[in-house]
């Protein structure tokens, strides 16, 4: 059925392009068998065009490629998997990765030893060294205490109400917290414990009574710890590995401290992934976590076959943004993207909104886990319910409720904003205030843990709630069911992810009418993703000329498809991943719940577009650690003409044409500059080799855009 | 949705830039005859990101409850540099006595955002979105407040953040620059003449029909040739500006630079972490008075280094709130309300507390526990915005703001 529709679509479109219309042309579709019509698909559904793919679309037929797109299940991706498999959080539970890689809560648990110790040498390893950092840490405390004067031992009672944490407090009062005050671009700049935890090390030190001696011991070791790294990396990788497993505690914790800057990678090349995670994690746990996820992100965007459906699983996970540096969110981050945004990137709406509200990422990167209802039982301070009852129907006596126990709206004005209607979504303050009673109970069963899921009958608000011109009967957990399903069903949510579809797939600024399409397809299929995007990429709009090139790359897009474009071999990612920090776009780090801008505006700046320079031109002079790229054999082993070598890389990579002559003649001219050699002995002796020529294509204005 | 851009202004001694090596426009000499008329005005914003502990910064040491409530971390009465009598400075801050004994430097207390939330991460962005309560607001403050504001150099150093990505105040439609390292911001090599690489690129951008791309590159690779002309390799504070070590030193170092080479900088913005002291925060000394150590001497050397600048320039600085009043039981603080702000410049009525004190009674505490908030952090800033760089539209800066009328007039 769908191929029939599809076929006399195609029929009609080539008809269309064949009316000979020349003042029409701006606004007529490339005909099926333009090769620009393949490389819009590629540009768009894809993180860019690879050498060979157009061919390779072509072949198969633009329409029947993209059908193939919208069904990732039918296409083999092993090869990717290969790549991923080093990466093994990406396997794990978020409470297997909360206990592999623990962060100070379960260090603290375990230090007063409310939780037992690993048994597993590595985890044992990785445990022992957080609990040495934190002993040492509150022992500098208790010396700088010592120190300062007049202490007074009858604080504690005085302060105690002082220090009540507020809702919000709770996350402060987490070691992690600092990283909420740290720009995400700068967190990536040396690991989150030594750069912004204001118990770091060196604050704690110049706290001490006696800086200088504790300043001199730390030199001293770090300076024998170096010195034993240095030692060990003449050793076989296995050996090293185990070198490091037999250290006592101590030498384990200088081992630990002489990894930071980096020096950690060096050590651990060779090793098996899971030797090479003990020893990252022996220094800073969290950075693993997030470390793997995001050389994941990169080399799936580079490698994996199911372009689309990593194209939309990044437009999702930004749509429904969670951020990483936010506390408990480091160890429910990698299951979020896996097992909430990434099997429904293409299916229903309704599901993946579910899902997130569900996701233990999401409830605590917005607040919901730590809201109660003002009348709920827990606020009432009433412990335990008669069971047989139905309590939400008769709400306890009113009485003042506890100060540190509220509603907090962070989850619910979201959900209506930016999820699902739209801040134009025809939703007043009333109408947020009561979405978050509706999910009121609906929390996590221990976050630091990893834990998932789970309502709260203690904690919701009793009684019913009146949602957008509804009566929410009082329910438990079924009424945030209710809620989620008008919304997900809502003319104001079709119409605003359509949009944002269009935004991402067509044009900063789309069509109104392609959207309103979209939209209906939305209502009338049910929030069938697939089927939006069906009805978006059989729009005249998304094939207009107007359309082609009219997107400005993301940082994320244009590394990825520079990577692509140019056959780049990566061992390594992490030179991507850091990359991206630098262009402001650090990966699973964006920390309103926006998520990162889709416009040219944010992306079009002069820090910016060097850094888009002085990358193309790193990437392909070979200039990244573990990263080779071959423009000399891209451009074809036979070619040695510099010119050719340009006209070549040029059909290469934008190989549907669209370098423009201006880019074209720049290149040339530095090639073979117009004066005579003779009259120019500025000239560099050594025309640009093949590197140099890719490295201006992937840095041209044409390159910046898809 | 269309991008603002500005063009060079072709037949200013500008467009020779870079075409010869010839850095005498970059005096402030040559230009001081194009702009007696009007002299341009600069506005810094400095983000104390962490929320600093304004009650042990501007310590009111007139206030019994102040020390009631910090037996262990509280600054003594005779260790505090006394500003009026009630007021008193950390002894760490004693680079700022000179700056307010001489009227240069003002201070706000109990500023701050009429949101009561105490997280971090949303104090930040309210204060940088500009829109406390909102969260819906894509651009910052800072980027909005040159929108109405007649660009008559049009240099691409107008609206500076001195961080490696632009910062949620800075970002918006009007083009801005984010530097974090003057000596990387080039193509190519660091040589003081454009190499042939980037002499291409900027042949390919100049040439370019795509507009949007073509005018970035435009002023990308014009304040890259402004910036080698003006050799920054060789910069040398001026006597007297000891900048101290570190990431906030170098902002504001590199930040004198580049206003003093004339660039056309008239909105930047730097930022410096370190003030969350929830254990050991310290008292005279410790924690914070090391990092305000740092903070003070790095903007009294940036004063210094400014020179005669200093008159068309003021900087404000806050945090995105402050600490609780009571000490707590790890001898540091929690997240709080009211903070103070610092404001520095040759136009400012310096010398002077503003604000009124709300006092610290519990009765007068926030929600009983914090200091309250008696000036709204934009009253501040909006007599910045208007009165010093002249853009009146302040509803467009700070949408949703009634405060015109409530401005301290601690600028003349």
């Amino acid at each position: 059925m769908r191929i029939r529709q599809w076929t006399i679509c195609s029929i009609l479109l080539a008809a269309a392009c064949f009316v000979p219309a020349v003042s029409a042309k701006k606004k007529q579709p490339p005909a099926p068998d333009d090769p620009r019509r393949a490389m819009h698909a590629l540009d768009r559904l894809t993180f860019g065009p690879r050498p060979g793919d157009l061919q390779q679309v072509t072949a198969m037929g633009v329409d029947k490629w993209i059908d193939l797109q919208l069904h990732p299940e039918k296409i083999n991706d092993k090869g990717v998997d290969e790549r991923l498999a080093a990466f093994r959080t990406l396997r794990m539970s978020s409470h297997e990765i909360a206990e592999n890689f623990p962060d100070q809560q379960i260090i603290r648990q375990v230090l007063e030893g409310r939780k037992n110790m690993p048994n597993d040498p590595a985890r044992r390893a990785i445990y022992q060294v957080q609990i040495a950092r934190l002993q040492a840490r509150r022992e500098r405390q208790q010396a700088a205490n010592a120190a300062l004067p007049e202490v007074a031992s009858n604080n504690p009672s005085n302060s105690e109400a002082a220090n009540q944490p507020a809702p919000s407090e709770d996350n402060a009062n987490a070691p992690a917290a600092s990283d909420n005050a740290t720009p995400p671009a700068a967190a990536d700049k040396a690991p989150p414990a030594a750069a912004s935890n204001p118990n770091s090390d060196q604050n704690s030190a110049n706290a001490a009574s006696t800086p200088e001696d504790a300043d001199a011991r730390r030199r001293e070791d770090r300076l024998y710890a170096d010195l034993a790294v240095q030692g060990l990396l003449d050793l076989p990788a296995d050996q090293r590995y185990k070198k490091v497993m037999a250290m006592s505690a101590d030498d384990q914790v200088a081992f630990a401290d002489a990894e930071r800057g980096g020096k950690g990678l060096e050590f651990v090349e060779g090793m098996n992934p899971q030797q090479k995670e003990t020893l990252l994690a022996m220094n800073n746990p969290g950075g693993v976590i997030l470390g793997e996820l995001t050389q994941a992100k990169v080399l799936r965007a580079i490698y994996s076959q199911r372009q689309l459906e990593e194209v939309m699983t990044d437009f999702w996970f930004n749509h429904f943004n969670v951020y990483a540096n936010k506390d408990a969110d480091r160890v429910l981050i990698t299951s979020y993207e896996q097992d909430v945004i990434r099997p429904h990137a293409l299916g229903k709406f309704e599901d993946l909104l579910v899902a997130t509200a569900k996701s233990p990422a999401m409830l605590f990167y917005l607040d919901n886990w730590a809201s109660v209802g003002p009348n709920s039982m827990a606020a009432q301070g009433i412990r335990f319910y008669p069971p047989r009852r139905r309590p939400w129907l008769n709400p306890p006596p009113a009485r003042r409720p506890r100060r540190d126990e509220g509603l907090n709206e962070n989850y619910g004005r979201e959900l209506l904003e930016l999820h699902t209607l739209g801040v134009d979504g025809g939703y007043s303050q009333r109408d947020v205030t009561e979405v978050a009673k509706v999910f009121t109970g609906w929390t996590i069963d221990r976050p630091f843990q990893g834990g998932g899921f789970q309502f709260d009958l203690r904690k919701h608000e009793p009684g019913p709630k009146f949602v957008l011109g509804h009566r929410i009967k009082a329910n438990g957990e079924q009424e945030g069911m209710q809620v989620l399903h008008m919304l997900a069903t809502s003319p104001h949510t079709a119409h605003f992810i359509s949009l944002k579809l269009a935004e991402r797939f067509v044009s900063d600024d789309p069509p109104p009418a392609l959207v309103d399409r979209m939209a209906k397809t939305f209502l009338k299929k049910k929030g069938d993703i697939r089927e939006v995007l069906l009805t978006l990429f059989h729009s005249p709009e998304f094939w207009a000329e107007s359309s082609y090139r009219a997107k400005v790359k993301t940082p994320l897009e244009f590394v990825a498809s520079a990577a692509r474009a140019s056959g780049a071999e990566i061992d390594n990612p992490i030179p991507l991943v850091r990359q991206l920090n630098n262009m402001g776009m650090p990966l699973y780090q964006a920390q309103p719940p926006t998520g990162y801008p889709m416009k040219a505006d944010t992306w079009v700046n002069s820090s910016d577009l060097l850094d888009r320079m002085n990358f193309a031109l790193a990437l392909t002079g070979n200039k990244f650690h573990g990263i080779t790229v071959d423009a000399a054999h891209l451009a074809g082993d036979n070619v040695s003409n510099p010119a050719d070598i340009l006209a070549s890389l040029e059909s290469k990579i934008f190989a549907g044409g669209g370098v423009s002559q201006q880019t074209h003649d720049s290149i040339m001219k530095q090639i073979a500059p117009a004066d005579a050699p003779q009259k120019s002995p500025a000239q560099p002796a050594h025309p640009p080799d093949a590197a140099t020529i890719e490295g201006l294509l992937l840095g041209s204005p044409e390159f910046q855009r898809r | 949705m269309s991008i603002t851009r500005r063009v060079f202004v072709r037949n200013s001694a500008l467009a020779v830039v870079g075409t010869t090596a010839v850095p005498s426009f970059l005096t402030r000499a040559a230009f001081g005859s194009v702009e007696a008329g009007a002299r341009p005005k600069r506005l810094i914003v400095i983000f104390q990101r962490g929320a600093a502990d304004g009650l042990n910064i501007v310590v009111p040491h007139g206030e019994p409850q102040y020390y009631a409530m910090r037996p262990s971390i509280n600054i003594p009465r005779k260790a505090v540099i006394d500003l009026d009598g009630f007021f008193g400075l950390h002894p760490s801050m004693a680079s700022f006595e000179p700056l307010f004994r001489e009227r240069h430097l003002a201070v706000v207390h109990a500023a701050g955002s009429p949101d009561p939330t105490r997280s971090h991460f949303d104090a930040q962005d309210y204060m940088e979105s500009g829109t406390p309560g909102v969260k819906a607001t894509e651009d910052g403050w800072l980027n909005r407040s040159l929108h109405g504001i007649p660009d008559q150099r049009s240099t691409p150093f107008r609206a500076l953040a001195l961080s490696p990505s632009m910062p949620r105040i800075l970002s918006g439609a009007g083009p801005a620059v984010a530097l974090n390292n003057i000596n990387d911001f080039t193509v190519g090599g660091r040589s003081p003449k454009l190499s042939p690489v980037a002499t291409a690129f900027e042949a390919m951008y100049d040439h370019s029909t795509d507009s949007v791309l073509h005018s970035t590159g435009e002023e990308t690779f014009d304040a890259v040739k402004m910036l080698k002309a003006a050799n920054p390799a060789k910069y040398k504070p001026a006597a007297g500006a000891d900048y101290p070590k570190g990431r906030f030193g170098d902002s504001l170092r590199q930040l004198a630079q580049l206003i003093k080479a004339n660039l056309g900088v008239q909105v930047a913005f730097a930022d410096i972490g370190g003030w969350d002291h929830h254990v050991n925060e310290g008292s005279t000394q410790g924690q914070i008075a090391n990092v305000l150590r740092e903070f003070s001497q790095a903007l009294s050397a940036f004063w210094i280094d400014l020179g005669d600048l200093g008159e068309d320039t003021v900087v404000v600085t806050m945090s995105e709130f402050g600490r609780t009043a009571r000490e707590n039981g790890n001898r540091g603080t929690d997240h709080g309300h009211a903070n103070v702000m610092f404001v520095l410049g040759g136009r400012v009525k310096g010398g002077h507390v503003y604000g009124r004190w709300p006092g610290l009674d519990q009765s007068q505490l926030y929600e009983g526990r914090d200091l309250a908030v008696t000036t709204d952090f934009r009253q501040v800033l909006g007599e910045a915005v208007s009165r010093h760089m002249g853009n009146h539209e302040l509803g467009k800066v700070f949408p949703g703001f009634e405060g015109q009328e409530k401005f301290l007039k601690l600028l003349i």
